[in-house]
């Protein structure tokens, strides 16, 4: 979900102001190039992804990065370099298996 | 806000394989087509053929398509076999928005290597690079990484 939702640049930029801290609709669309009512889509978006949450200060709705979002991300991360890992620890497996049914010692160092 | 926040730490992983350095960074390197798995971890999903590795600093890992489309995913830059080879990563987006993997192959007794990747570059510059280029790398980089690719293949 996270993921899908940053498949976007304008939400990628959007996530990106929001590091900076916390920022109100308005705020965000006079920073980026889109419509103040794009702006509130994305955010949308980006809420339902669980990377956004936002809370009323007086009249204002102002929109901050959630840290559940970004565990979901560090875990994607850590999932991906794991299964490459796996799959790269498989291929060499299969290829010290390969030389030493060949009688090719490794080789040495 | 407080920075913990909005930081990533960089991604550790590290596995240990039954060969010397020098044969684990050739099959890392010179042989990724062989063991990359592709479908699930490319920018054209099921319409990936291929990937290569260049061969020194300035070498690049580009993923090919069926229709013979390329898709650069990263840049070398430190290349010192059999002991390390670090690249730029933005697979799935641009190279404004790269991030950093480091691989290292430590020998771990006779016929095995520990090989430990980094992956970092999403949090906070202190260098002020960043200011003078206009980006701030953060998290937009973090989400380039085959973002859109698995959107896609959703």
């Amino acid at each position: 979900m996270v993921l899908e939702a940053l498949g976007d640049r304008t939400r990628r930029q959007i996530v990106h102001r929001l590091r900076a801290g916390p920022s109100s609709v308005g705020e965000l669309a006079a920073a980026l190039p889109v419509s103040r009512p794009a702006v509130s889509q994305h955010l949308t978006v980006l809420r339902r992804s669980g990377l956004v949450s936002y809370s009323e200060l007086g009249t204002r709705n102002v929109y901050r990065l959630d840290p559940a979002g970004l565990r979901e991300l560090k875990n994607w991360l850590d999932g991906f370099w794991e299964t490459v890992l796996d799959r790269y620890a498989e291929r060499v497996r299969e290829d010290s298996a390969d030389r030493a049914d060949r009688g090719t010692p490794p080789r040495p160092e | 806000m407080p920075g913990h926040l909005t930081s990533v730490e960089p991604v550790r992983k590290s596995v240990t394989v039954p060969a010397a350095p020098q044969r684990a960074f050739d099959l890392f390197t010179a042989h990724i087509q062989e063991w990359w798995p592709l479908r699930t971890h490319s920018v054209g999903a099921g319409d990936a053929v291929g990937v290569a590795f260049g061969d020194g600093v300035g070498g690049a890992i580009i993923e090919t398509l069926a229709d013979g489309a390329t898709s650069v995913w990263g840049t070398i830059t430190h290349w010192e076999p059999p002991h390390r080879v670090a690249f730029t990563w933005h697979a799935g987006t641009t190279e404004a928005e790269a991030t950093r993997v480091e691989v290292t192959f430590t020998q771990d007794g006779p016929g095995s290597t520990v090989v430990r990747l980094v992956h970092s570059g999403w949090e906070r510059r202190p260098d002020g690079a960043s200011a003078r280029d206009g980006y701030d790398s953060g998290w937009e980089p973090v989400i380039g990484s085959f973002a859109a690719a698995v959107a896609r293949a959703h």
